[in-house]
């Protein structure tokens, strides 16, 4: 009987921990890449190769680089796992790679608006496979999800040319 | 040293190719982070100990890429890209590789 109780009873507490925690951090961090995101307007951020019609200032370039690794909760794993019976998207593990990628897009933004440069150009993001996913290592219940992302991008001094 | 990942330098000219340069690393996770993260993976959030793993990584293979640029005479590296593989499950590769250049003040062209 108690082993009943604890079989059923410590998934049930991990996935109310997952709707309680999981889904308040997310939403605090959603929020506070949206205020960040305004700190950043009138940076300007492209990836194109150069700027057409703009004229660079004396400032050298100099490549930034930026990078976050976020996990899911285990309330999205299961809902995932869920999913991958009936297919379709996945919303869960989407939220997870979009906080990712503006998190370490907006790293590079703040280091560039820190050093003086107001302008970024060719941004470029990839993720990498750090929890070894890519790998088979024989041992799928052990695997975390997690979304690591690789962003590099040249910040530039730039002005509109006259 | 100019690091970009633009093939090209807006204010700058090139006036010399040294030719490709890289640098790389495999780097493992300590078994405390591994720790760390299982427990994040259940209420979800940035993994600090993984972020601090990549910059780290990113640092060393761009330091060594810059390493062979200054042995080849570069005063710039151009187009740098960066690529990772999981070589195991723990353990992940980071490399870095450009173009070593001399350049020069002036417009292009």
């Amino acid at each position: 009987m108690l082993d009943l109780i604890i079989g059923i009873g410590t998934p049930l507490v991990l996935l109310a921990l997952g709707w309680f925690v999981g889904r308040s951090r997310e939403k605090r961090h959603f929020q506070e890449l949206d205020r960040r995101e305004q700190l950043c307007q009138d940076m300007l951020v492209t990836q194109l190769k150069s700027f057409p019609s703009y004229v660079f200032g004396e400032k050298p370039p100099r490549m930034l680089v930026g990078e976050a690794v976020i996990a899911t909760d285990y309330l999205k794993s299961f809902l995932a796992g869920l999913r991958n019976i009936f297919g379709g998207e996945v919303l869960s593990y989407e939220t997870m790679i979009v906080r990712a990628r503006r998190e370490a897009t907006l790293r590079i933004l703040e280091q560039a608006q820190r050093e003086g440069y107001n302008a970024i150009c060719n941004l470029r993001l990839e993720t990498a496979d750090i929890g070894g996913s890519g790998v088979s290592n024989g041992n799928r219940k052990n695997q975390k999800v997690m979304s690591a992302i690789l962003a590099s991008a040249t910040a530039y001094n730039a002005a509109q040319s006259p | 040293m100019i690091v970009t990942n633009t093939e090209t330098v807006a204010g700058y000219r090139i006036v010399e190719i040294k030719g490709l340069v890289q640098g790389n690393t495999v780097r493992a996770k300590h078994a405390g982070r591994d720790i760390a993260a299982s427990f994040k993976n259940l209420v979800g959030g940035e993994l600090k100990g993984y972020t601090e793993l990549l910059t780290e990584s990113r640092r060393q293979a761009v330091e060594r890429m810059l390493g062979q640029a200054e042995q080849l005479g570069a005063n710039a590296v151009v187009n740098v890209r960066f690529t990772t593989s999981a070589v195991t499950a723990g353990a992940a590769e980071l490399y870095a590789y450009g173009t070593a250049v001399v350049l020069q003040p002036g417009r292009d062209g």
